[in-house]
């Protein structure tokens, strides 16, 4: 058999296998980003749209709205801005959960791609991370929209002249990390499970949703669980995003009957004491989340299941 | 090798002729073949109990707990321990009946289905028991701690027609989700996006933690067209007899009747739905993506 | 429905289909006849793209010709598939279906339960088939965990579970190992041996195992049979002249000398036992190209005139590969250089892989009459 003139250069470099490091991963990053971006956030589509940004988010807000409707009727005015602020925000929570957790489970059993992905030359971790962005963004609009939903039909009260926007950009920033972290540990969950662990990610957040403040305060919890909620960045984040946004709002941390004002005596944390704990609990979040990934990602290839399809 | 060798039974033509009983068993045990790898697969993901149940438990505390803070009335409390059991089969209505033909179909067995002698009915038969047999451990689960944990009272005058509700409630739910599944398969891809649809916004369109009747005109409708809409309102109102005051929706009695109503369309469009399939697919090669 | 007693195993007849595209519409099969007699290993040949697998999907009743008429055993695909399906199977090289959270035995039983096997029949039936199959060892292996030959072993048992009078095999060994595809064709060989009227419809595109496995076989090629018949009349179809691989113990006056002889057209020596400096004198092979194999009782009769003793006589027979680039003008991997996409010169063939190849490339003089 002749062989074919093709583009093998002469020599192999060893240099390509050492890499570019930061510029490697960047690259890996940003690919993974458009990709993720491609397949999921189509805005052309307007049924896409619709469903993620819209029905789904504005849906959520609105069952929570009708229970306080169905109890307190139109009155509690201030309930209802701290369920709707809180659902907005929930509705991000879960997108960004999910999308990590979500690459590994379509581009394993959906697109077969996820060996490839794991062969490549970039970090695994970065390109899932960089997968999620769509969605994390699809969630971010989502949130928006609920708010506008909130202000335009639903008497929210909206201020932009009060908004705490140097804090706002802060917290905003720390709980996407805290964000990310949790998606990354669902990712790590769903590497080892089946085909049906679509739900999980909304089941863990769904449990989250108990325990993080995000549509009734936290002193109505017993005791262990409200322990458990201030141990969780995103109780920090929903409550640093609601200060800075609805300054002089309610507290879900503080107030009677709450851990946080039994340990303290204050009604209420204020902006450092959020900061503060947010920063420390996100990065012990992000801490667990590094060394989960690891541990499944070892598992998972000790075991192929990198490449393995399942289904019932 | 004695299987390969195993002797004729006679001609092609007599073997392909089955006689009536020949065919129901079949078509009796694609069901339980069906079945089998749902029920068992259930088993071997010990992760499936912490996800499946602990965890939709925790997401149903949380609607508990909306209702606690705003001091609500015990019932109210009822309501979302009820709509929290029922979510269980809705969530594998959508996501393992509607979306699974597609599924199959991006798996290869969607052809072996339609390939074999047995209808495609008795397949989505035997995706609905073993998905019926997934979702009410989860759904018993939520039901009976939630009522232990929070101390939920159940007043039922009439338990007959309460558990024929609930029957009647899972045959619709069911057959909507055997109709779906062919739609789904049309559709393609987008099957997926659509199942996400029917979550949060049936969620809130079928009352799930609150009266339907309260929504108006969008409960109404979603009391006639939506299964878990009527089949929950019914329940509430026999599980919780006289707590309620007027619901503004109709009794559970006329309520039973929709669910027949539904679950006798749903089933007969699901029929309609996998002829209009497997027409399609073999009329335009639909089935599979490797047809050359 | 033809007379069911009488009914060929498959009866083709002007079968199109055309699959609806854009920008225009493609025709897989451009009017296809074909006829397969009951008991037959019938081999449908071709490259990618030819149209075998849109055939094999007609006659397992998943798709429907666009025009022309199909049956299996007297069965019209159309109007009675209930009834063909109940006595055909089919198996797909590649074939992912199935469960992976299920093991081997579970993954046939519940197929079995799609053919109406009873319960205890079912792991019976699939017992068996695990066993003939190889497969024991895997027996309760979750079906995520096997191998590709392993795989494909357990969709052909699963092929078998309800004991099919037709068998329709899409590329059965595709992707297989050596030692895997062999198991696999002599698991066929020896399921359809077994009962007569056991037919297996086969599409390949490794001319070797079409070679080895088919009774009778089609070649196809852009949706048409370009030829139909058993393997020796395809090849016999290319093979004008009669070409032979004659060893002799030595050979005075050459290939020259053979090729003066009565109905002999070329003579090419391939080697003439020298340069083996220090051994002994070898034999001398020559390549005869005959008019007919009459001719050969001549130049056999007249070897001794010339002081040469035969040692050995092999007939030499034209691949398929040689068939197919007769029929179509091109191999099977050249469709890129057929559409002038790939520059360069053509690849390999699968028939320098096998045996068929010795009178390829002669080594020394020609000598032409």
């Amino acid at each position: 058999m002749t062989a074919r003139a093709t583009a093998i250069p002469a020599a192999f470099d060893p240099g390509r296998a050492e890499g570019r490091g930061s510029a490697d991963t960047a690259r890996g990053f940003v690919t993974a980003a458009l990709l993720g971006w491609r397949m999921e956030a189509n805005w052309t589509d307007p049924l896409l749209f619709f469903i993620y940004s819209v029905a789904k988010p504005v849906a959520s807000a609105l069952i929570l709205v009708f229970m306080l409707e169905v109890i307190a009727g139109p009155g509690a005015r201030d309930l209802r801005s701290f369920v709707i602020v809180g659902s907005a925000l929930w509705a991000f929570v879960m997108s960004g959960m999910a999308g990590l957790a979500w690459s590994v489970l379509d581009d394993r059993e959906r697109y077969r791609m996820l060996k490839y992905v794991y062969v490549s030359p970039s970090d695994f971790l970065v390109l899932l991370v960089g997968r999620g962005v769509a969605r994390i963004a699809i969630g971010a609009m989502g949130a928006l929209i609920v708010l506008a939903v909130g202000v335009v039909f639903l008497g929210l009260r909206f201020d932009p002249g009060a908004v705490d926007w140097a804090m706002l950009g802060l917290v905003l920033l720390v709980g996407l990390a805290a964000i990310v972290a949790l998606g990354v540990i669902l990712a790590a969950v769903c590497m080892q499970t089946r085909q049906e662990s679509w739900s999980y990610p909304e089941a863990v957040a769904g449990a989250l949703f108990l325990l993080v403040g995000a549509v009734f305060p936290l002193a109505v919890l017993p005791l262990p669980a409200q322990a458990a909620g201030l141990a969780l960045p995103l109780t920090w984040w929903l409550e640093g995003v609601r200060m800075a946004l609805f300054p002089g709002g309610r507290s879900a941390i503080g107030g009677e009957g709450s851990l946080w004002t039994a340990w303290t005596g204050s009604a209420a944390p204020d902006g450092g004491a959020i900061v503060g704990t947010l920063l420390a609990t996100s990065l012990m979040i992000t801490l667990v989340a590094a060394a989960a990934f690891r541990v499944s990602e070892r598992r998972a290839k000790d075991r192929g299941l990198i490449d393995r399809t399942t289904g019932s | 090798m004695s299987a390969l060798a195993r002797p004729a039974a006679g001609t092609p033509q007599a073997d392909a002729a089955w006689d009536r009983r020949r065919v129901f068993l079949a078509n009796l045990r694609s069901v339980g073949g069906r079945a089998y790898p749902r029920v068992h697969g259930l088993f071997r993901e010990p992760s499936w109990v912490l996800f499946e149940i602990l965890l939709p438990f925790l997401t149903t505390s949380a609607f508990v707990f909306v209702y606690r803070a705003l001091q609500a009335p015990p019932e109210y409390v009822g309501f979302v321990v009820l709509g929290g059991a029922m979510t269980a089969f809705w969530l594998n209505v959508i996501w393992m009946m509607a979306a699974q033909l597609y599924w199959e179909k991006d798996q290869g067995n969607l052809e072996l289905y339609f390939a074999s002698p047995v209808d495609m009915m008795s397949v989505l038969f035997g995706m609905a028991v073993g998905g019926l047999i997934m979702s009410s451990t989860r759904a018993a689960v939520v039901l009976a701690v939630g009522a232990v944990v929070y101390g939920v009272t159940f007043t039922v005058d009439q338990w007959g027609l309460l558990l024929l509700v609930f029957f009647l409630t899972l045959a619709a739910l069911y057959g909507l989700g055997m109709m779906l599944s062919s739609l789904f398969v049309l559709w393609g891809r987008e099957a997926w996006h659509l199942t996400q649809l029917l979550q949060e916004p049936v969620y809130f369109v079928s009352g799930l933690n609150f009266p339907v009747g309260r929504l108006g005109f969008l409960g109404a409708l979603a009391v006639a067209l939506i299964p878990l809409a009527v089949g929950l309102d019914a329940m509430r109102q026999l599980a919780f007899a006289g707590a309620l005051g007027p619901t503004g929706t109709p009794p559970p009695e006329i309520e039973a009747l929709i669910l027949v109503g539904m679950a006798v369309t749903f089933t007969w469009m699901a029929r309609v739905m996998l002829r209009i399939l497997e027409r399609l697919a073999r009329e335009k090669g639909r089935l599979s993506a490797r047809w050359r | 429905m033809s007379e069911p007693h009488l009914a060929p195993a498959i009866d083709v007849r002007g079968v199109q289909r055309v699959y609806q595209a854009k920008p225009k519409d493609v025709v897989a099969l451009a009017g296809v006849d074909l006829r397969v007699e009951p008991g037959e290993l019938f081999g449908l040949l071709g490259p990618n793209g030819a149209g075998k697998t849109t055939l094999i999907k007609i006659l397992t009743t998943l798709l429907l010709p666009t025009a022309g008429t199909a049956s299996v055993f007297g069965f019209d695909v159309a109007a009675d598939a209930k009834r063909i399906r109940r006595i055909m199977n089919m198996v797909a090289g590649g074939e992912q279906s199935g469960y992976g959270i299920l093991t081997v035995r579970e993954q046939l039983w519940m197929f079995s339960q799609f053919y109406g096997l009873g319960r205890r029949e079912g792991w019976r039936r699939v017992d068996e088939l695990i066993e003939a199959v190889g497969l024991a060892e895997q027996r309760v292996q979750r079906v995520s965990e096997l191998s590709t030959g392993q795989r494909q072993k357990m969709n052909l048992a699963r092929g078998l579970l309800n004991d099919p009078w037709i068998l329709f095999l899409d590329e059965p060994t595709l992707g297989l190992d050596v030692s895997a595809a062999r198991t696999v064709r002599e698991l066929v060989v020896e399921w359809r041996a077994a009962v007569p009227g056991r037919t297996v419809l086969l599409t390949t595109h490794y001319m070797a195992e079409a070679d080895e496995l088919c009774d009778r076989l089609a070649i196809v090629d852009r949706g048409r049979i370009l030829a139909e018949g058993t393997p020796v009349e395809l090849k016999r179809r290319v093979q004008r002249e009669s070409v032979f691989r004659l060893e002799l113990d030595r050979l005075a006056g050459g290939a020259a000398a053979l090729a003066a002889l009565p109905g002999v057209v070329r003579a090419a020596t391939m080697s003439d036992g020298a340069g083996e400096v220090g051994r002994e004198r070898q034999s001398v092979v020559v390549n005869l190209v005959l008019d007919d194999d009459a001719a050969l009782g001549g130049v056999v009769g007249a070897l001794g005139g010339l002081g040469a003793r035969i040692v050995a006589l092999q007939k030499s027979e034209p691949s398929l590969e040689d068939v197919f680039v007769e029929l179509v003008g091109r191999g099977f991997d050249d469709e890129a250089v057929h559409h002038g996409e790939r520059p360069g010169p053509p690849p390999a063939t699968l028939a320098e892989m096998t045996h068929d190849t010795e009178e390829a490339e002669p080594l020394g003089s020609e000598v032409t009459r």
